[in-house]
């Protein structure tokens, strides 16, 4: 795993009224404890990756209060977990990253909504939306409307979100109905503090199990039950649910001295309308607020008399919702016009931008928009336009990229060199780190279609040419969805693709979280599930597995399957471990080596300055962090030439590109003996007395 | 005690790796031992992997005991114009802070450092794709209302330790952090991991960040100027190929009667040209003494560790070709030209030029030097030279801006193989369109086009823009079967 926890874990124990410091998942994590929680589990994927890295290094406290932990296989899986809470009085809950993860979950998130649920079912989602997102962007809100669970989204301090985790699953339980809480981005990370109180085991648990299975067809998704269902979610769970609101006061309301305009928020957003405000002078550094706010804890179920109370009177609102369809600003609009409050002139996207994160300077101009005060946003407008003119244009972008030595690299090399030999080729491209492919300097890759769907998305493709293309996939993509919807669909099919797996054997785009597949597995996990075999399986006649690093190997076994009679999917695993993840582990082994005078040969590639005439070829056909350019040394030239700097790993890509490519002569390849022993430094002086031979 | 109106903004900039989650926490600390209110947030998603990131933070400048159980509202994104410290740990990355208008007179001090660290898109041009740094510190100087920039990588370096401590430092030197410096070591030390080397880098970067001017980059002392160019090149060539390939140097120049700008680019690019790499002149440089000592030094090896190196080379027809006489070369390039097999016989060879026998067969190569002159590529090189010179020598008297441009043309002849062979079409294909038969009269219109097309030809490796500009297709791959 990328990232420990063992020691912030710790903070879990905490009894009644400590104060906690750290990051908002783990926050979150306290919080499902203190809540008596029977079962955790849920799918990494950022925002939320952390929050299964603690579960993970949190198992010896989960233990003790007898928690089932499970990482899922997918959202899917997490999802149907919780069905656990259908008939039993347990809690539960899972986490994923949205609205890719609930997505997937959405079959059996539509029937634990309807089956409705006796103990409190909480799915925490990881937003990610706007800056520092990897996903399409849409609201999580559309599926709390279509499937009537109820959506939380509260402020963004430690404090308020610790809070609603524990009143989600009392309205939970109140409504017999599922609960979300949406987390951004940034308040999954943010750090803060909250006073803590004690955990809670629970009733039913790994510890204390249920007496008796509980048998009741109204709980189960068929006719006539499912008619019966969706009238309860409307008579009695949706009614209990605003009744529940309303009593605990969940959403919040802050007062100010200017009656006759307000501003309804998202909880997520009052910090960024507090701030706005702050920067029109129209608040303090505390909240004190001139503007009177509504603050919606709770954006699903909304509570129609709380809105009528709240715009009831005013000139104006502002409805400050980030994202698009503006289900909230439309659901103020027609509650207003319902109890026929005509005179409340309802802004919302007419001052704030429609789609994209609600970042600061988006709030703070659709207030100044709101309230007429344009003049003041002079000061964020000047100093950006300045630096426009004195910088101008091109400055370069830095999207993320392949890691140093990352073993995805070479594949994209080879693919690169075969697109010379055969012309170019359609190529499906998956999610997961190899996405970044589509990116200069590849740009391999024309379709990405959701994770594990890269085969799937390539079968009608594949048709339409009159020769192969590729599919990418990884072993994290494989094992969410690739081996049914891709594999399964293709060999059933009969596709006659190609699909190249990429085997780094971790989850690394989210953290290097294990897979079935992973070498090495903590002691929870079932160990040797082979890909392989899977492939095998299934009836995969053409399987070819290759070592990432030998690129021109691969670029044979590449045109190999393009031009083979043989038809059939084709699969051609390319295995290399997340070098992320091996360094980790390499890195203090090599130390202790080193430490203790044990030889060791470290390897680290370079370039000759002298005979690299600055071209770059090769770093066209590598993007490696670690190959970069620097000024020419030679007065007489002026392109900047390659070269290799610090925190390169010797990988060997650089010489097998230079290889396979047949790019120059200029790189090469140190091996340097540490702790030297007598024959090293006997060869070593040997040498030495050689090069010193004279040119002429 | 007085009640501060807002909290202290800080927006961090940072690359993967560098460490900005460990500052933020030590940020953190130093304020928790202060008893300040804080919050600090961040977006790592996939950005750790290599890309841009930032860490944002808000720290409110008075002791909890002092706010009477109030609790500030703090924000989770930065505002523009809304930031009092802004850090950002590479050069492009201030200016993207500043392109975001994070960066104020009125109130950001900012600090950076000044190395670069290039993104794909300006590393992988043909050409020189670099932004130029000096932009961004010009606008840095006029923007911030205090800016600290200096080299921290290489602070970073000395100290042994990662750049985040010397940012650290520099943060707590500039003045405009609200926690004192002994909170602030007392932070890096709570953490414990490298320590004392942490507290090294933060010392250099409180200290430099407080003297009043932080040193300048220097300028690199590099020699320009037609004089020093024909020094440089005479020489270059006398090594390359003794005295009297140097006294062909010169009296190329001389046959110039130019200006100085002109003799100066002319200089700069024939002493390249006239060195070619060859398989010779690349088994000559591979094989110094010289060149074992950079790679030690490149590498980081240490006293008396023993470096092994292992050159990948694959020389194939065409290093074959450009060895034997003339009307030989001429014959073999031309047969494997035709059947598309320029590429189809190279040997890959890993070979230990370290090593005894490796050392020897490159050395080997490189005693071929007195066979040179009577190569099949001496022989076509000096051709197209002559070509050359003669071209600039023609378009002289009409614009000396315009023999200049036809002088810059040879910077696309370069590199090796395929690359080599793209670089001499592009050459060809130019000279053919707009040197040799010219659609304009104009001489400035001819320099204009000229340049354009070089610029074309230095855009993408397919030729594509190159194709465009000169409005026919520039061929030198060997086509796909």
């Amino acid at each position: 795993m990328e990232r420990s926890f063992k020691e912030e874990v710790e903070q879990l124990r905490l009894g009644e009224g400590a104060i906690f410091r750290g990051e908002g998942i783990l926050a979150v994590t306290k919080a499902l404890l203190q809540s008596g929680v029977s079962y955790v589990g849920g799918y990494q994927g950022a925002p939320v990756s952390h929050l299964m890295d603690v579960l993970s290094d949190a198992r010896d406290i989960l233990d003790e209060l007898g928690i089932h932990v499970e990482t899922n296989a997918s959202e899917a899986g997490a999802a149907a977990m919780l069905g656990a809470s259908i008939n039993y009085p347990v809690r539960g809950a899972v986490t994923f990253k949205s609205t890719v993860g609930t997505n997937v979950a959405s079959d059996a998130l539509s029937n634990l909504a309807s089956a409705g649920v006796k103990g409190g079912a909480l799915i925490v989602l990881g937003e990610d939306y706007g800056e520092g997102a990897s996903i399409i962007q849409e609201r999580s809100h559309a599926f709390a409307m279509k499937s009537q669970l109820w959506l939380l989204d509260p402020r963004p301090n430690l404090a308020k979100i610790v809070e609603m985790v524990e009143q989600g699953f009392e309205l939970s339980e109140a409504s017999n109905t599922p609960v979300m809480l949406e987390l951004r981005i940034r308040a999954c990370h943010v750090q803060g503090t909250f006073a803590t109180r004690k955990n809670r085991a629970a009733r039913y648990s790994k510890r204390a199990f249920l007496e008796r299975p509980d048998f009741d067809f109204a709980r189960i998704s068929l006719p006539p039950a499912t008619y019966a269902q969706e009238k309860h979610k409307i008579e009695v769970r949706w009614p209990a649910a605003v009744r529940f609101v309303r009593e605990r006061h969940l959403n919040e309301v802050f007062a100010g001295k200017r009656s006759d305009v307000g501003i309804v928020c998202q909880g997520g957003l009052y910090n960024a309308t507090i701030r706005a405000l702050q920067q029109l002078g129209l608040a303090d550094a505390f909240g004190a607020t001139q503007v009177p706010i509504y603050c919606l804890n709770v954006t699903y179920p909304l509570v129609p008399e709380e809105i009528v109370a709240f715009c009831g009177g005013k000139r104006a609102v502002l409805i400050v919702e980030e994202g698009q369809p503006a289900y909230i600003e439309d659901a103020v609009l027609a509650t207003l016009r319902r109890h026929a409050i005509e005179a409340v002139k309802v802004h919302g996207k007419d001052v704030l931008p429609m789609a994209g994160e609600y970042t600061g300077e988006a709030v703070v101009g659709g207030i100044a928009r709101f309230l007429d005060c344009l003049q003041a946003l002079q000061s964020i407008t000047q100093p950006r336009n300045k630096a426009r003119e004195l910088l101008g244009a091109g400055l370069p972008a830095r999207p993320p990229g392949f890691c140093t030595g990352c073993p995805e690299r070479p594949v994209f090399a080879a693919m690169k060199l075969v697109e010379k030999d055969l012309g170019k080729y359609h190529v499906s491209a998956d999610i997961g780190c190899h996405t970044f492919a589509t990116l200069p300097p590849f740009e391999i890759g024309h379709t990405v279609l959701g994770y594990g769907l890269g085969l799937a998305s390539n079968s009608a493709v594949h048709a339409m040419f009159g020769k192969r293309t590729v599919t990418i996939m990884g072993d994290g993509g494989f094992w969410h969805n690739g081996l049914t919807s891709g594999v399964a669909n293709a060999v059933f099919n009969k596709g006659d693709g190609i699909l190249l797996i990429m085997k780094n054997g971790y989850s690394a785009a989210t953290g290097a979280q294990e897979l079935p597949s992973s070498a090495q597995h903590s002691e929870h996990k079932a160990a040797d599930m082979s890909i392989e075999r899977a492939l095998g399986g299934l009836g995969v006649k053409w399987m070819r597995t290759v070592h990432s690093y030998h690129v021109g190997e691969m670029r044979q076994t590449l045109k190999k399957a393009m031009t083979t009679p043989e038809a059939g999917l084709k699969v051609i695993i390319a295995d290399g471990e997340c070098q992320l993840e091996r360094q980790r582990r390499l890195r203090p082994q090599v130390a202790a080596a080193i430490a203790q005078g044990r030889r060791e040969v470290r390897v680290k590639y370079g370039v000759d300055e002298d005979t690299c005439t600055g071209d770059h070829s090769c770093i066209r056909l590598s993007g490696c962090p670690t190959l970069t350019v620097k000024d020419n040394p030679d007065p007489l030239r002026s392109d900047p030439v390659a070269t290799v700097i610090e925190g390169c790993v010797g990988c060997g890509l650089c010489g097998e590109n230079a290889d396979a490519a047949v790019l120059c002569p200029s790189f090469y390849r140190a091996e340097i003996v540490q702790n030297p022993n007598a024959w090293d430094r006997f060869l070593a002086r040997l040498r030495g007395l050689m090069h010193g031979t004279p040119v002429h | 005690m007085t009640v501060p109106p807002r909290s202290l903004t800080i927006l961090i900039a940072a690359l993967g790796g560098e460490g900005g989650g460990v500052l933020a926490d030590w940020l953190m600390s130093a304020a928790h031992a202060c008893d300040f209110p804080a919050q600090a947030t961040s977006i790592p998603g996939v950005a750790q992997r290599t890309g841009a990131t930032t860490y944002y933070l808000e720290i409110f400048p008075a002791a909890r005991a002092a706010l009477g159980g109030r609790e500030p509202v703090m924000a989770l994104t930065p505002s523009p114009g809304n930031v009092d410290v802004m850090v950002a740990s590479e050069l492009i990355e201030a200016a993207r802070a500043m392109q975001g208008g994070f960066v104020s007179p009125e109130r950001t001090t900012l600090v950076a450092s000044t190395h670069r660290i290039y993104a794909t898109a300006e590393k992988m041009q043909m050409g020189d794709g670099r932004f130029d740094s000096g932009r961004v510190l010009d606008a840095a100087r006029v923007l911030a209302r205090k800016a600290v920039l200096f080299d921290m990588r290489q602070c970073a370096q000395d100290a042994g330790t990662v750049i985040n401590a010397v940012l650290f430092g520099a943060m707590a030197g500039s003045g405009a952090l609200p926690l004192p410096r002994e909170a602030c070591e007392a932070a890096v030390r709570e953490r414990g991991k490298g320590t004392e080397a942490s507290l090294k880098g933060f010392t250099a970067g409180f200290e430099l960040a407080r003297a009043s001017a932080p040193p300048e980059p220097a300028a690199a002392g590099v020699p320009h100027g037609a004089q020093a160019y024909i020094d440089l090149g005479v020489a270059r060539l006398r090594d390359y190929q003794g005295n009297a390939y140097a006294e062909l140097y010169l009296q190329r120049l001389k046959a110039l009667h130019a200006d100085p700008q002109l003799l100066a680019e002319v200089a700069r690019h024939l002493a390249v040209w006239m060195s070619y790499e060859d398989i010779i002149r690349v088994a000559d440089l591979k094989t110094r003494a010289s060149r074992f000592q950079r790679v030690r030094r490149e590498v980081g090896a240490r006293a008396g560790e023993p470096v092994i190196v292992i050159d990948y080379l694959k020389p194939g027809i065409e290093e074959l070709a450009s060895l034997l006489p003339p009307a030989l070369g001429r014959r073999l390039i031309g047969w494997a030209a035709k059947r598309g097999k320029l590429d189809a016989y190279n040997v890959g060879l890993h070979v230990r030029t370290s090593g005894v026998l490796g050392f020897l067969l490159v050395r080997g190569l490189a005693w071929l030097k007195p066979w040179r002159p009577y190569s099949h590529r001496y022989h076509e090189e000096q051709r197209r030279i002559e070509r050359w010179l003669a071209a600039i020598r023609e378009a002289t008297p009409r614009s000396t801006a315009l023999a200049i441009e036809i002088a810059a043309c040879a910077r696309l002849v370069k590199g090796y193989g395929e690359t080599h062979r793209r670089g001499l079409a592009s050459f060809a294909a130019i000279f053919d369109a707009l040197v040799d038969h010219p659609p304009v009269a104009d001489a400035a219109a001819q320099a204009a086009a000229i340049r354009r097309a070089r610029d074309a030809a230095l855009a993408d490796p397919e030729g594509k823009s190159l194709s465009q500009d000169l409005g026919k297709p520039v061929v030198w791959l060997s086509k796909a079967p």
